[in-house]
């Protein structure tokens, strides 16, 4: 299909080692363009295992990752992603950071300082260009992993527990930040978490993974209309889909032990 | 939204607190000067050996006329050549210092991102490493003669390993996310060298080039004491055997100004250049 954003086919990844961990299990998935994908279930599931492969940073051991119909070969800025711990570059300001890309590309200043501008002010962040990233809080640095990415207009975000490390308080914050921009933008969206609410809250569709050896278990579409806030949480639908999923994932911990024992 | 509330106060205040706790109070050259008076007052006493070692006031003397006295055309060696002499020394470690850092940095960074620099260079560098510069010493003489060649080679060779070593660790030490992110955003190798690995290993470089220059003054000394006929090491040994101790204390505490004077350098040159890390 080529009106699938990503394709994953079979894709296996056993990490090397004296113990080799199988990470991934012949996974298939694909996310159609322009859809928000939620990848959810237990830690050490290989989540993040599938999100590096897409964005270039890891090779399949067998298998292909394609996107855009083409097989992954190496990182590039055609998929923009945010890192947990926002990976800013210490030394740089915030206005550095985010237009990081568009300098090591070789962009002229007239492609790029409006675009910039705005999405720092689109983030919060417009009094802060010169502020370096250890003057900033977490949810102001990720605002900034985020800012630069969308510099990028990538074809493709991914994004790797971005708020996994915020407070409840931020983390609302910045969810709700990412759905009222994604609702400007409406590109595809590969998000991993382990927060079934953040999950349902911001996607269009949830992939289950299972224990390892990592595989998906199931896919949820969630139709809930947008635009949509965390006043959903408490919607009946949110609440019956969070069940589901929460059955879901709570018969892979179960038989993660039961293996276990 | 929120992101003004969550901004972390600017620590402008560094200089200052430092300034509270050692500058500030007196209490910072309490030390210093009572061990002066302690010296002093035992020199008074006659409990130092006479014509041996000389008292704080016989060295503060020796160095004014070293300094400020009139030259006398090799009449006295030790009045008014102080510049001179340390001029020759300063020169020597100056240039032997910026050859050690101009060949350090790079490799240095080259070995620590590069497995195949680190392949082909690494096992020669490692081989001549724990020979210490003052084995050298001969091969030096032997090299160069007694000229200034041979004091700057034993001060490059020693100011270079620090340097090499904290470089090659400060270009490993890259965060594994702050490569992705390099990568994801289209930075090319050069880039990334230039861009990401040498102003992340730059907190270690110049950790690596003040012990250097602690090195560097060391090895000027030794070189000056055996290879070469003038600096601050070959008035320490000259003065010796004449019996002038307070010019051999004089020339002590010269080295260890401008040993100090150098490290002081280094610092500002780092607060300029690696704003970030002080800011945290």
């Amino acid at each position: 299909m080529t009106s699938d954003a990503i394709n994953l086919t079979r894709v296996t990844k056993i990490f090397g080692g004296a113990k080799p961990v199988r990470a991934l299990d012949n996974v298939d998935l694909s996310i159609g363009k322009g859809q928000f994908a939620a990848i959810v279930g237990p830690s050490g599931c290989g989540k993040s295992t599938i999100l590096n492969l897409v964005a270039g940073f890891e090779k399949p051991t067998s298998g292909e990752v394609r996107v855009d119909g083409k097989p992954v070969r190496a990182p590039g800025p055609d998929r923009a992603v945010v890192f947990q711990e926002a990976a800013l570059f210490p030394w740089l300001s915030v206005w550095e950071n985010t237009v990081f890309s568009a300098r090591a590309r070789g962009q002229p200043k007239s492609a790029y300082e409006d675009k910039a501008r705005q999405f720092l002010a689109r983030v919060g962040l417009a009094d802060f260009h010169e502020h370096l990233p250890t003057q900033l809080s977490g949810g102001m640095k990720q605002r900034v992993g985020i800012a630069r990415t969308l510099v990028m207009e990538p074809h493709l975000f991914l994004m790797d527990e971005p708020f996994g490390a915020l407070d409840a308080q931020t983390r609302i914050d910045m969810q709700e930040l990412l759905l009222s921009v994604w609702d400007e933008l409406r590109r595809t969206v590969v998000f991993i978490t382990h927060d079934v609410d953040e999950a349902i809250l911001l996607a269009d569709v949830v992939f289950v993974m299972s224990a390892r050896p990592g595989r998906i278990r199931s896919r949820v579409p969630v139709e809930l209309p947008r635009p949509r806030s965390i006043d959903l949480i408490t919607d009946p639908a949110f609440v019956a889909l969070k069940r589901d999923i929460f059955n879901q994932i709570r018969h892979e911990a179960q038989a993660v032990r039961v293996a276990a024992n | 939204m929120t992101a003004a509330d969550g901004a972390v106060e600017i620590e402008r205040g560094a200089g200052a607190r430092f300034g509270a706790r050692f500058g500030g109070s007196a209490l910072v050259v309490l030390v210093p000067l009572a061990l002066l008076c302690l010296w002093e007052a035992a020199g008074a006493a006659g409990l130092l050996p006479t014509g041996l070692i000389p008292t704080p006031t016989m060295v503060i003397r020796a160095w004014y006329v070293w300094t400020f006295g009139p030259d006398t055309g090799g009449f006295n060696a030790y009045s008014g050549t102080w510049t001179d002499v340390v001029a020759n020394s300063a020169q020597r470690v100056v240039v032997g210092y910026i050859l050690a850092v101009l060949l350090a940095v790079p490799i240095g960074i080259l070995v620590g991102w590069s497995n195949l620099v680190a392949k082909l260079v690494d096992p020669t560098l490692q081989s001549l490493r724990p020979i210490p510069i003052t084995a050298w010493l001969p091969f030096s003489i032997a090299l160069f003669g007694i000229k200034d060649y041979g004091a700057i080679f034993l001060i490059c060779l020693g100011a270079f390993y620090p340097i090499l070593i904290n470089a090659t660790h400060g270009a490993r030490s890259l965060d594994q996310n702050l490569h992705r992110a390099a990568l994801m955003m289209g930075a090319s190798s050069r880039t990334i060298l230039f861009r990401v690995v040498l102003p992340n290993a730059l907190p270690a470089i110049f950790a690596g080039m003040r012990i250097g220059a602690g090195i560097a003054w060391s090895a000027v000394i030794v070189a000056e004491l055996v290879a070469v006929k003038s600096g601050l090491g070959y008035v320490l040994w000259d003065a010796y055997y004449i019996g002038r101790m307070d010019v051999v204390v004089a020339d002590m505490a010269s080295i260890g100004m401008f040993g100090f004077l150098t490290d002081c350098l280094l610092i500002a040159l780092q607060k300029r250049l690696v704003r970030w890390r002080s800011v945290a």
